[in-house]
């Protein structure tokens, strides 16, 4: 440690050798901007203008035709006060968020582990499990929904076939929601695949301890892959959740408007109503930013809360 | 030395960014097409090469795809016969259409010659003051109206212009299934029949048959022509507020509610899932009547493999309330260097006989009555069905109303909502009357 303090040193104490350093720094960071500069150009134009500009948008009455005139806290009055929409949109997001999010993770987290013990063709597995996630977002899905859960759909005929009473998964306003939840539990692949590679980071010597010492299955996963995980467990909650919050296509492409009784009307799609079938731009911008707090107060308080039970081994060290 | 090398990193960036700039524009198309509907830009090869091709004018309108390979046939003919110009199209779906034109008025790119749509649209438009005037050009001859029903021309009119050009007539109808009708012993509608005509073949048939009465109403239009059959109107005449006594509304939601409780009117779960016009409930034989625009007729009648016909809504007072409608128009942007060539093309759509052919009737019958009578001739039989139709219409309805306020899209968005809320019996008639008042006075006055 020491000897290297004097080497980093010395050169300090020539005039000439310092101002060459600084210099080569200078150019240094130059090279770096213009490598940066595709990103840079590309996220200014693209993120950070349109982001001020919505912003400013919040504050007007912009309506994509005309002037955008000043209306100050207007947008986010209304919308807090004056606007059973918006309430019934937020209520409706809370519920899909609070419900789907832990069900996906759940269900990925059960599918890695399974994925795990598999030793052979791990691959095809992987891919395979993968693919609802990529087809997600396609009209083909909705069009697969309202086979499987339409009235006459897939779904209604094995419960007919048992005798349970059939149920309007699509059309009660009680059951709709569920549709997407389940949908959004399907599309588990990429925390699947961050839940497996966690436990493949977990030493196998661990497992042979614990089984050495008498440890069943089930304390195995309890005491060691579960604070193991829990790093990773961390990133999927706040990744999921900032995706949850933000969901829009499964919503408008098997009901389209929220239906039944707005019951499937997502933050987002109303978001999008309000902006381009209603022409309210500003109210919408107003809307995005208050999604933007909201989401930063849940990231907020899960960071906040992950002391308490999210586990780093070099901790440790300390 | 190393300036050479940072100057070789800078022009390398800067090819790298319009690489990676030109990369994610190809990326990003797909995704927008996923979300804001097909859209489809191209030019037409007119044939003739590569000469002439003086005028390019731009050309927008939404439609199936049946419309856009028959519009393209017609842009053709009109490039063939007109060498110096040349169109450019630019067509989606009715979704996603209107979030593309606003985003072309707003980034001031509008192409010059647009399909527009009566109501709520043309408003929408003629508020923000970004159509062309096209008076001038009728009144010049460009474009020649002589053979259009005068009270069409005036649904083209907002704030004393001329807006837009109508491209097609169109008229609400109850389309039925004549066989089925019969086969329950209800009677079959005619010019007279009434409401209670109308619940009474419903419940015949339902009762004989186990099937639905009828396929639902869709409140928005059908509310407006029940306003109308009783002497009001869905919006008041100067466009500031709700048109009609509350009672009306009530009456409205009641009928249909006491339908639905018969079992006669399907629950709106069922509505839901039979949208796409291939899979309405007559289509499948499980509903006498379906109330829609006449130019649907010719797909449901495809779609059902058998022929179906047509009646004017129940009355009493049906002439009161039945109205002809501009399927749609086509503007043209205020903004267009090219208005007179615009003009020009229009005229030629609306009155050139081989162009009109070739369309057939898609965009609705024909404004023009000569060309209607040329293409009468060789008409299938329900599209004869149909401008037989609208020709019995221009005897027995009245005026469109066309005093559609600010903020209407939205307040129509409310009353398919506040029915919903009714026929799930989560309100009352009544309450639902109460509240869908409310929400569009405040809506209409937001707007203003």
């Amino acid at each position: 440690m020491a000897k290297q303090l004097t080497s980093e040193a010395l050169p300090v104490d020539l005039p000439g050798v310092k101002r060459t350093r600084k210099k080569t720094k200078d150019t240094d960071n130059l090279t770096g901007y213009l490598f940066i500069l595709p990103f840079l150009v590309g996220f200014i134009a693209l993120t950070v203008f349109p982001v001020a500009m919505s912003l400013y948008l919040s504050f007007t009455d912009y309506d994509m035709l005309g002037q955008a005139n000043w209306i100050g806290l207007e947008n986010y009055q209304r919308m807090l006060t004056d606007d059973n929409k918006f309430l019934q949109s937020v209520k409706v997001t809370f519920f899909y968020v609070l419900t789907a999010v832990p069900f996906r993770l759940i269900f990925a987290l059960a599918v890695a582990l399974l994925l795990a013990k598999v030793m052979v063709m791990k691959g095809l597995y992987r891919t395979l499990l993968y693919l609802p996630s990529v087809i997600g977002g396609s009209v083909a899905i909705s069009v697969m929904w309202r086979q499987l859960f339409g009235n006459e759909g897939a779904l209604n005929s094995i419960l007919a076939q048992l005798g349970i009473p059939t149920v309007s998964w699509l059309g009660d306003p009680a059951y709709a929601i569920w549709t997407l939840i389940l949908l959004y539990g399907w599309q588990f692949g990429s925390s699947m695949l961050i839940f497996l590679a966690g436990l493949k980071n977990i030493p196998n010597s661990y497992y042979e301890a614990a089984q050495v010492d008498g440890a069943n299955a089930w304390h195995r996963f309890i005491k060691i892959t579960i604070p193991l995980l829990t790093p990773i467990i961390l990133f999927n909650v706040i990744m999921q959740l900032i995706q949850g919050f933000m969901a829009f296509t499964p919503s408008y492409i098997i009901f389209g408007d929220g239906r039944p009784l707005n019951s499937t009307l997502l933050y987002v799609l109303y978001m999008f109503q309000r902006a381009f079938t209603f022409f309210d731009m500003g109210y919408a911008s107003a809307m995005a930013w208050m999604l933007l707090l909201v989401i930063g107060i849940f990231t907020a308080l899960i960071f906040k809360s992950s002391s308490y039970w999210v586990h780093y081994e070099s901790e440790g060290d300390k | 030395m190393y300036k050479r090398s940072t100057l070789w990193t800078l022009i390398m960036t800067i090819t790298l960014t319009f690489a990676l700039a030109a990369c994610s524009s190809g990326g990003n198309e797909p995704a927008n097409q996923g979300t804001g509907g097909n859209t489809t830009t191209n030019t037409v090869d007119s044939g003739s090469g590569g000469e002439g091709g003086d005028v390019t004018l731009r050309l927008m309108w939404w439609g199936s795809q049946t419309r856009h390979d028959l519009t393209m046939e017609v842009i053709k003919l009109y490039q063939e016969k007109n060498p110096n110009v040349k169109i450019e199209t630019e067509f989606t779906g009715f979704d996603g259409y209107w979030e593309k034109l606003a985003a072309m008025v707003a980034g001031n790119n509008m192409p010059d010659v647009l399909q527009m749509n009566f109501g709520e649209y043309m408003t929408q438009y003629a508020g923000k003051d970004v159509l062309a005037d096209l008076q001038p050009f009728v009144e010049s001859g460009t474009i020649d109206v002589s053979k259009i029903n005068e009270g069409l021309m005036e649904s083209g009119q907002a704030n004393g212009k001329l807006l837009g050009i109508p491209l097609g007539m169109n008229a609400l109808t109850v389309i039925y299934d004549e066989q089925m009708l019969k086969d329950a012993g209800a009677k079959v509608p005619d010019m007279n029949w009434t409401w209670d005509d109308w619940k009474a073949a419903a419940a015949a048939v339902h009762e004989k048959t186990g099937e639905y009465g009828t396929q639902g109403l869709e409140t928005g239009n059908i509310f407006e022509y029940y306003a109308r059959q009783n002497g009001q109107q869905l919006f008041n005449e100067d466009a500031t507020g709700l048109g009609y006594d509350d009672q009306l509304l009530i009456d409205y939601f009641q009928m249909t509610l006491d339908e639905q409780e018969k079992g006669t009117y399907p629950k709106l779960d069922v509505i839901m899932q039979h949208e796409a016009i291939e899979d309405q409930l007559i289509v499948h034989g499980k509903a006498p009547f379906d109330f829609r625009w006449s130019n649907q007729v010719v797909a449901l009648t495809k779609a059902a493999g058998r022929p179906l016909k047509l009646a004017p809504l129940p009355g009493p007072d049906t002439a009161k309330g039945m109205y002809l409608k501009p399927a749609m128009f086509f503007s043209i942007s205020k903004k267009s260097k090219q208005q007179e060539e615009a003009a020009k093309f229009i005229d030629f759509f609306i009155n050139d006989v081989e162009a009109n052919k070739i369309m057939n009737g898609e965009r609705g019958v024909p404004v023009n009555s000569e060309v209607r009578d040329a293409l009468a001739a060789d008409l299938d039989e329900t599209n004869k069905m149909i401008f037989e139709y609208i020709d019995m219409l221009g005897e027995h309805s009245s005026p469109i109303d066309s005093n559609f306020p600010p903020g209407s899209s939205e307040v129509l968005a409310a009353l398919k909502e506040v029915n919903e809320q009714v026929m799930y019996k989560q309100l009352t008639p009544a309450e639902a009357a109460k509240e869908f008042r409310e929400r569009a006075e405040s809506t209409i006055k937001r707007a203003q």
